[in-house]
């Protein structure tokens, strides 16, 4: 992302210098935040969840990507993968799940990047190297394949059925199943809709009704060392529906 | 400096000087409140004043030397800080225990000051504590200025005044300590005191119990320039001079006081300042021939108490009723830490008497004899006085180290150095006899680990008690025990069975044995009939044949093995029907043969026990006991070992048992249930692998083994008493003189000398328990390297003499000594002339064991060892000097005869051996000095007798060619050299290895023989040696894995066969003619894999090799747990990558080693699992079976091997281009040729199937359908 134009630009997000060598966990951290804001953004341009006029293009894993350059969407999205950081350290993140929502409040479509497979090492160990080839020497491997993820989002993106006008979204973190709640003050996150919300169902049909949707499409398996980062689409029901109609 | 400096210091000195003592009513003597400790330390601090007041009003008469000055004490210093505070105080100075700024005090005395303190304090009066002292000498106060300890630094001359002109000067003291202990006050004091010892013979060492180095009495000079020490009480000055008589009254009078002060009991306190003034008053009566007037004849007490103790000890006969030397006791007794006042008084009386007649006190002394000395008394008496009146007795003295002949009748007459000595002796006879009788058979010595063994243990039933009462026969029935009297006193040597059903047990006291059976019968040792039944049994024993090993003289264990076992079957592992029911059959058989000649020759009952190793075999026995025996079949030995209780187990007593049953255990059972390494925890590694073995009933030990000799020791703690040093180190000579015998008969030299000693305890008696004994003592070990292996009377008594001086103790207090030679070295028989011979030996390291062992086998060595013209004893043979360099240099060690023989000539340096610091390094040795670390310069060495190495690869030819005894000789190396490398069909190892080890003789695989034959002999023996040395390593190593357990897991690396590269999935195109065949596809199936394949991660030799054994033992364990985990299925996919074991991190940086991932699914055996693998496989699958459609099964696999990208591997990319690719596949087919609709259907259907899977494994992992 180059740095002269746009007042508030997200911070770099390409920023694989800072890490030469994926071999701690604080170092996956980085490498995954930075991906996801590029991914966001990606996301946001393909969908035309906002004009994408207001887009502009910048470099990111040697691939041309798209970026909002509205100063507020901008602090939202730096400002949610801020609240990741505390998430992550923790090692709570089953998921990261960019949801489109309905302007009648339907899930339409889910994206989702699956970081179950990351290790999961104490958070002040975050900065001790993994042992032997267990990390991965080659950032560049890791780039490539993430560069093949945002281009294979911005595909899948482009092909899917356009979605209807007044589309909103929101970042949810699916937790890992035995991972606390991350309540308190100040509290970033709040529970998500029951549709949406994992685990046990406790007899409640509407629980977790819209998880998985009715289409999945597979985007790309990150798979470097321990660095295994999945991502697909899903659609849901709503967005048939939709259609249909 | 300055104003202030003089100003604060004056005030504190004002007020300190001001400040007065009158009584312990001052609030300073109030309790301190919680917290208040500033109000506490201000009252120590008036507290401390008040000593000093008191010091200072004690000593009035001092002169005002330190008029004016305020001192403190910095650090450590010479004299203390105590007696520097007491100098500066008693003569008219100030003290300050504490600096409350530096300001306060106008001096600051200190050796030496640290860095920041030398900084801080650097504009202040800091002088060396000598200041003091010299000052006191000088009766004035010196200038501190040239008792500087800081000075302006080095090169900085300073204004000095020199004979009222102005000089400057340059300061050149140096600082160091050094300085200060070579001119310090205690350093005079000692010397002056070694001086005084010097005058007389040998050296004096202060007593334990004396409080001699009391007070400050101690430091009184000779030369009466010092102080007076005796402030307390006495005014009149020490260095008064020998006051008249009348005078004398006067001087005394304060002592009245002083002793009735004591006597009244006023505190401890007085009687130690009434201590120390006895001491420093000088009233040492026997040095005054006058008696009216005992007491004011100053001498020097130190000097004088040493001469007397001189005096006394090489007398020890004095009558007992020596005047003058019972008046000292009786003084010395009033030093005694807790005297009764009543007895004071009466003292106070004898001195108080103005004529103190000798007949009057010798009647008081006479009623104090030692025998009627209280407890209290006599601990007083130094121990030399105690042994002095103790060996006045003729009897005691006698059986003292006082008689000179004290060692012989030690050794003649001690019971068990009588029997230690008869075991020894039995077993190297029974060694000889067996070595004779195995010589031929030492080859099978060496048996299978597995065979079927028969060990039996045969033992006399209470072998002394039995014989005697081969005497008496009337008393076989009643309860008899042998003992060396019937006294309270003496120890049971062995009881027969009616005593033990009364408890009674060897080793007991006779007084508890009478106490449980009052009527037992005593009976006196034997020995000439022990002999004889022990030569008996011994014979019997022999008779049997078998591997022999004597345990003792009553008992020992034979291997019967060879003679139970079939003929045909020496091995002991076929079963054949009732094969070994006759092998127990015939052991049974042995035993009971054995017991009826050993009772027709003895007349005595033994009872035998067998089983399948020594420890059954000892086991058993206690069951077989008395006159039975009892065999412990193999079926039986867990449950019979189960049911002993710990202490059952050989070599299991109180001290093991104990901590066993501490923790709960007390039969083998509870034993079984603990892990190895618990006990190993408890017991240490050797006891708790024995004991973890031994509750199996597992014992490894082998009958026949011979035990080398380790240490040859003489030891004496019994009757030592000695009244003077030279006494004592007369004894040591004569003890090393007996250890001498011992090396000599034990035909070997020691290179360690360890001396023991034994010393009475601070807190035990003069008179120990036992009569004579040791009581309780300490015990102090000290061993020196002699660097010559020696067994020189001369040479070892020299040392242990130094050593025992060393330690400087008292001679009276000696319980024990003891010499011990270790670090034996054999003298070959060859060498026999001159066996006492010292020779200085090379030293190869410890690397070379090898080497080492070779040395010691060299014939060379020994054949010539000649004394030495410095150690000033006789030569004990013709002087060969000219020919002994031999074993000194290296070089005589290259196979070249020429150079060693020059060298023989040539080398006329000896070695002493006795002083080994002080011999010129020889050309030679610091040759061998600086070889010794280089590996190659170590040549191989002569073994066999001739100047020339062997190559180890013998030409037959040649050999032929030679005369026949040294052709035998080639041979018998050559065979020597092979033997141990063969590869025994047990031990057998790992391929690398073993391929290693075939290629071993001639050469070494890397050397080529040609190359090698053109070489000069000296490069070819370099070149053998070091890959000789290579080899040992490895030799060593395949010896390692020695117990059972590990050989196995060797045999299954042994067993893995290098697997091999399977096979395409597919066959090529070349199999086509075949095409139906179904055999063609089942390649396809994934089967199950050959789990005995482990070929990719078998270890790395060679990195095996480098490491330490205890971590290749644990590479190998933990790679056998790894294979046969994945053996029994646990790590389900034994597929493409294995995962060899995680390197160990490097040990600086820490690093997370995660937990292993799952293995990637893979499909087909060939372990695809990229996409564009897949495609290709895909491809190829297509082709081949485009016609027919596919196998089934092939599907099945495809659709099982999908459903686990999808669901393990999540990568649904793969899975979506795998199904594309197949559809693309049919597509493309379809559209080109349309050839075989059938063929194309079946794909179809196979496509929709495997769609139809894959969106099942989709649905299940909770997402929604795929888009294919």
């Amino acid at each position: 992302m180059t740095s002269n134009s746009a007042p508030p630009s997200p911070p770099s997000p390409p920023s694989p210098l800072l890490s030469p060598i994926l071999n701690t966990q604080f170092a996956f951290h980085r490498t995954l935040t930075d991906f996801l804001t590029i991914a966001i953004h990606t996301i946001l341009y393909t969908r035309e969840l906002y004009p994408q006029s207001t887009f502009i293009t910048a470099r990111a894993y040697n691939l041309s990507v798209h970026q909002n350059r509205h100063p507020l969407v901008c602090r939202w999205i730096n400002s949610s993968i801020d609240a990741l950081d505390p998430l992550l350290e923790k090692n709570t993140v089953k998921r990261v799940v960019l949801v489109i929502y309905a302007p009648s409040g339907e899930v339409l479509e889910r994206f989702l990047f699956d970081i179950s497979r990351f290790p999961v090492v104490d958070d002040h160990e975050k900065y001790t190297e993994f042992d032997g080839a267990r990390g991965i020497g080659n950032v560049v491997d890791v780039n490539e394949q993430l560069r093949h993820t945002i281009r294979k989002l911005d595909y899948a993106g482009s092909k899917m059925q356009p979605l209807p006008e007044d589309c909103t979204y929101t970042l949810a973190v699916e937790l890992r199943d035995e991972a606390e709640p991350p309540i308190g003050h100040p509290q970033p996150w709040v529970p998500s809709e029951p549709s949406l919300q994992t685990g046990e169902t406790g007899g409640s049909e509407r629980i977790g009704s819209d998880l998985g949707g009715v289409k999945s499409m597979p985007v790309r398996l990150v798979e470097s060392g321990d660095f295994i980062l999945e991502s697909w689409i899903e659609e849901g029901a709503a967005k048939f529906k939709c259609d249909g109609l | 400096m300055g104003s202030r400096l003089e100003k604060n210091s004056e005030l504190v000195r004002k007020r300190f000087e001001s400040h007065k003592f009158e009584d312990e009513e001052g609030d300073e003597y109030e309790g301190s409140k919680f917290g208040g400790f500033a109000d506490y330390f201000r009252r120590k601090k008036i507290k401390l004043q008040n000593l000093d007041a008191d010091i200072r009003s004690s000593t009035a008469g001092n002169a005002q030397i330190f008029k004016g000055v305020c001192c403190h004490v910095n650090g450590y210093t010479q004299p203390s800080l105590n007696d520097l505070h007491h100098m500066i105080v008693s003569y008219g100075g100030v003290f300050m225990q504490y600096l409350d700024g530096k300001t306060t005090v106008t001096h600051i005395i200190a050796s030496n000051l640290t860095p920041k303190k030398a900084i801080e304090f650097r504009r202040y009066r800091i002088v060396k504590p000598a200041w003091v002292v010299d000052s006191i000498t000088a009766g004035k106060l010196l200038p501190w200025n040239s008792y500087r300890v800081l000075d302006e630094g080095v090169g900085q001359r300073v204004l000095a005044f020199d004979e009222g002109k102005v000089v400057s000067q340059a300061r050149t003291q140096s600082r160091t300590y050094r300085e200060q202990t070579k001119t310090s006050w205690y350093t005079s004091q000692v010397k002056n005191m070694a001086e005084n010892i010097d005058d007389e013979a040998g050296a004096q060492f202060p007593s334990s119990q004396a409080v001699v180095l009391n007070g400050t009495g101690m430091y009184t000079d000779s030369s009466g320039q010092q102080p007076s020490k005796s402030i307390v009480y006495i005014q009149p000055n020490k260095r008064a001079e020998v006051p008249s008589s009348s005078q004398s009254l006067d001087a005394s009078s304060p002592l009245k006081d002083a002793l009735a002060n004591a006597a009244t009991g006023i505190g401890s306190g007085g009687i130690e300042r009434l201590e120390s003034f006895l001491k420093t008053s000088h009233i040492v009566p026997e040095k005054n021939a006058t008696v009216t007037n005992p007491l004011t004849t100053p001498t020097r007490t130190s000097k004088v108490v040493l001469r007397d103790e001189m005096l006394e000890s090489p007398t020890p006969q004095k009558s007992p009723i020596n005047t003058p030397q019972k008046l000292r006791y009786d003084l010395t007794n009033l030093e005694s830490p807790t005297p009764s006042p009543p007895k004071r008084v009466k003292l106070l009386a004898d001195l108080e008497s103005p004529t103190p007649s000798p007949p009057r006190q010798a009647e008081i002394l006479t009623a104090e004899e030692p025998v009627a000395l209280p407890p209290t008394k006599a601990k007083v008496l130094t121990a030399e006085e105690h042994n002095a009146i103790l060996l006045a007795d003729p009897h005691i003295r006698k059986s003292s180290t006082a008689n000179p002949d004290f060692l012989k009748q030690y050794y003649s007459e001690s019971r068990l150095h009588h029997l230690s000595a008869w075991k020894a002796e039995l077993k190297s006879r029974c060694q000889r006899m067996a070595a004779e009788k195995s010589a031929s058979q030492k080859q099978s010595l060496k048996r299978k680990p597995g065979s079927r063994r028969y060990i039996i243990h045969v033992d006399f039933d209470s072998f002394f008690c039995a014989v005697s009462l081969k005497s008496t026969p009337e008393y076989v029935d009643k309860p008899a025990v042998v003992a060396h009297g019937a006294g309270t006193g003496s120890e049971i040597a062995s009881c027969n069975y009616p005593a033990r059903a009364f408890g009674v047990k060897n080793g007991m006291w006779m007084k508890q044995a009478l106490k449980l059976c009052p009527n037992i019968k005593v009976l006196p040792y034997d020995f000439p009939a022990y002999e004889e039944a022990s030569k008996g049994f011994y014979e019997a024993i022999l008779d049997v044949g078998g591997i022999i090993q004597s345990v003792s003289v009553d008992e020992a264990l034979v291997d019967v093995s060879t003679l139970c076992l079939p003929a045909e079957d020496t091995d002991g592992f076929s079963v054949r029907e009732g094969s070994v029911w006759r092998e127990q059959e015939k052991a049974d058989r042995i035993a009971q043969g054995l017991r009826t000649r050993i009772k027709e020759k003895t007349g005595c009952a033994v009872s035998v026990g067998i089983g399948g190793n020594i420890l059954l075999a000892k086991v058993a026995l206690r069951k077989a006991k008395p006159a039975g025996q009892h065999q412990i079949k193999p079926e039986e030995v867990l449950n019979f070992i189960a049911e002993l209780s710990v202490q059952d187990l050989p070599g299991v007593a109180y001290s093991i048992g104990g901590k066993l049953e501490e923790i709960g255990v007390k039969s083998v059972k509870d034993v079984r249930q603990m892990t190895q390494e618990r006990l190993i925890t408890l017991l240490g590694p050797k006891t708790g692998k024995k004991l973890w073995d031994y509750s199996r009933g597992i014992d490894k030990t082998e009958v026949g083994e011979q035990v080398v000799r380790k240490s040859v020791s003489a030891e004496v703690n019994w009757g030592i008493r000695f009244l003077s040093q030279p006494e004592a180190e007369e004894f040591v000579q004569n003890l090393c003189t007996e250890l001498q015998r011992r090396l000599v008969n034990e035909q070997v030299r020691g290179r360690q000398l360890t001396v023991k000693i034994m010393r009475k305890s601070a807190e035990a008696p003069l008179d120990p328990p036992k009569h004579l004994g040791h009581g309780k003592c300490d015990t102090f070990n000290k061993s020196i390297v002699l660097g010559v292996a020696t067994n020189s009377a001369g040479i070892i008594g020299r040392e242990a003499i130094s050593i025992l001086r060393s330690y400087g103790f008292s001679p009276g207090e000696l319980r024990g000594l003891g010499v011990q030679m270790t670090k034996l070295d054999p003298i070959k028989s060859f060498g026999d002339a001159l066996p006492d011979g010292s020779q200085r030996r090379l030293n190869f390291g410890v690397s070379a064991p090898r080497l080492v062992k070779q040395i010691t086998e060299d014939p060379i060595d020994d054949s010539i060892t000649p004394k030495k013209a410095k150690s000033g004893q006789p030569s004990s043979g013709p002087s060969q000097s000219h020919l002994d360099p031999i074993d000194e240099s290296p070089t005589s060690r290259k196979p070249k005869a020429i150079s060693s023989q020059a060298l023989r000539q040539d080398d006329p340096i000896f070695l002493s051996p006795q002083k080994p610091r002080e011999t010129p390094v020889h050309p030679a040795t610091a040759i061998s000095r600086a070889n010794a670390s280089d590996y190659s310069a170590r040549k191989y060495l002569n073994m066999t007798g001739t100047q020339f190495i062997m190559p180890s690869q013998i030409d037959p030819e040649v050999l032929a060619e030679l005369p026949p005894d040294i052709r035998s000789k080639l041979v018998a190396q050559g065979r020597k050299e092979t033997k141990p490398r063969s590869p025994s069909p047990k031990t057998q190892s790992p391929i690398p290895r073993a391929a290693r080890e075939t290629s071993n003789p001639p050469l070494p695989s890397q050397v080529d023989p040609e190359v090698f034959e053109s070489l000069p002999a000296e490069l070819q023996t370099e070149i053998l040696a070091s890959y000789s040395a290579n080899q040992a390593i490895f030799q060593a190593q395949s010896l390692l894995p020695q117990s059972p357990r590990k050989l196995r897991t060797i045999q299954n690396l042994k067993k893995t066969t290098p697997t091999k590269k399977q096979g395409p999935l597919f066959r090529s195109r070349a199999s086509k003619q075949d095409p139906y065949s179904t055999s063609t596809q089942s390649n396809f199936v994934a089967d199950q894999k050959d789990d005995s394949d482990y070929n990719s991660d078998t270890l790395d030799e060679s990195f095996l090799s480098a490491l330490p054994p205890d971590m290749q033992e644990e590479i190998i364990q933990e790679h056998r747990r790894k294979w046969l985990a994945k053996k029994r299925g646990l790590m389900t996919s034994a597929l493409k990558d294995c995962h060899r074991p995680p390197d160990q991190p490097p040990a600086i940086q820490r690093k997370i080693r995660l937990p292993l991932r799952d293995p990637k699914p893979t499909f087909t055996t060939r372990g695809l699992s990229t996409l564009p693998e897949l495609r290709e496989t895909l491809k190829e699958w297509f082709e081949e079976f485009r016609e027919d459609g596919p196998i089934e099964d092939d599907v099945k696999a495809m659709e099982r091997y999908l459903r686990r990208v999808v669901v393990e591997e999540r990568d649904l990319g793969k899975v979506v281009g795998v199904v594309r690719w197949m559809q693309w596949l049919v597509d493309d087919a379809d559209g080109a040729t349309k050839t075989n609709g059938k063929g194309l259907e079946a794909w179809s259907l196979a496509l929709e199937g495997v769609r139809e899977q894959v969106q099942f494994a989709v649905h299940e992992r909770g997402l929604g359908t795929l888009d294919l």
